[in-house]
């Protein structure tokens, strides 16, 4: 076992209790204390999925951009580790995104799905990210791959400030920021029992986030020991 | 569906997706560790044979 692997494992179970703990307590508040919304009644509760996602989403997206970058500049495997570990975590949290957008959009909109600016761009997010975990895969030359890889994360992060925006530049369905707006703080937007709620559940998702990028980080650097060991070894 | 159901359906799909991909990820996770323990045993064996 690599030196130093044993404080990472107790430090990464460490975080992965936390996590834990903080998506149950999340889920009670979202669930049983937070107050229903005037107009959307009881559905409105899948905010406390949705917006955590996205935000978790974007969040990996912007690590794939530094982990591009930094190997594009750099060349170190590590950067690439970091950037394809991170990939594979948006497009879970992307496709978790769009499903609970979908089965909050039946209720409060009629329809599963509408090609909606700020919909049809994040399923363009979700598309482009898959594309490159499918070029990593498709080219042999693993630091051709790494390469191409890296091009297609920083471009495919340019269509995050499109997502944000779409809600102001275009007429959408999809409302506008109801917490996060210019001129309001948080808490004079929405009941702080709802805030409390989402601030919780969106920390759960960060801390479940660390745990999965770590333990998926930790794969990858595994993966290339392997090669470099069997390659060492002629095989 | 009433309003609970579309809620009870978006959490049972999110969480029973996040603990599927956790589990394939530690199942990765363990196989790699284990074919890197086995490279480690090997490595051992060749450097006893050498000697």
């Amino acid at each position: 076992m690599k030196k130093g692997a044993q404080p990472i494992k107790k430090r990464r179970g460490i975080l992965g209790a936390l996590a834990l703990i903080a998506i149950a307590v999340g889920l009670y508040r979202g669930l049983a204390i937070a107050p229903p919304d005037a107009y959307q009644g009881q559905v409105q509760r899948i905010m406390y999925l949705h917006l955590p996602s996205i935000l978790t989403a974007y969040l990996s997206y912007f690590l794939v951009f530094i982990g591009s970058g930094m190997y594009l500049w750099k060349r170190e495997k590590r950067d690439d580790i970091l950037a394809h570990s991170a990939a594979e975590l948006g497009v879970l949290f992307t496709a978790l995104t769009i499903i609970e957008g979908s089965i909050w959009g039946r209720p409060t909109w009629g329809v599963w799905w509408t090609w909606d600016a700020r919909l049809t761009l994040t399923a363009i997010l979700l598309l482009i990210y898959i594309g490159y975990l499918m070029l990593r895969s498709l080219i042999e030359d693993e630091n051709r791959a790494a390469s191409a890889a890296a091009v297609l994360g920083i471009i495919g992060f340019l269509d995050i400030p499109l997502i944000h925006m779409s809600v102001y530049w275009w007429r959408t369905l999809h409302q506008p920021p109801s917490i996060l707006q210019p001129n309001k703080a948080p808490w004079e937007n929405v009941h702080p029992s709802m805030l409390i709620a989402l601030t919780i559940s969106f920390v759960g998702f960060l801390l479940l986030y660390f745990y999965l990028l770590s333990l998926r980080y930790r794969f990858g650097e595994m993966r290339c020991e392997i090669k470099a060991r069997r390659l060492a070894r002629g095989g | 569906m009433g309003a609970w159901g579309f809620v009870g359906l978006a959490y049972g799909i999110v969480w029973g997706i996040i603990l599927l991909y956790l589990i394939s990820l530690k199942r990765r996770y363990n196989s790699a560790q284990a074919e890197l323990d086995v490279l480690s045993s090997v490595e051992a064996t060749d450097r006893d044979v050498k000697k």
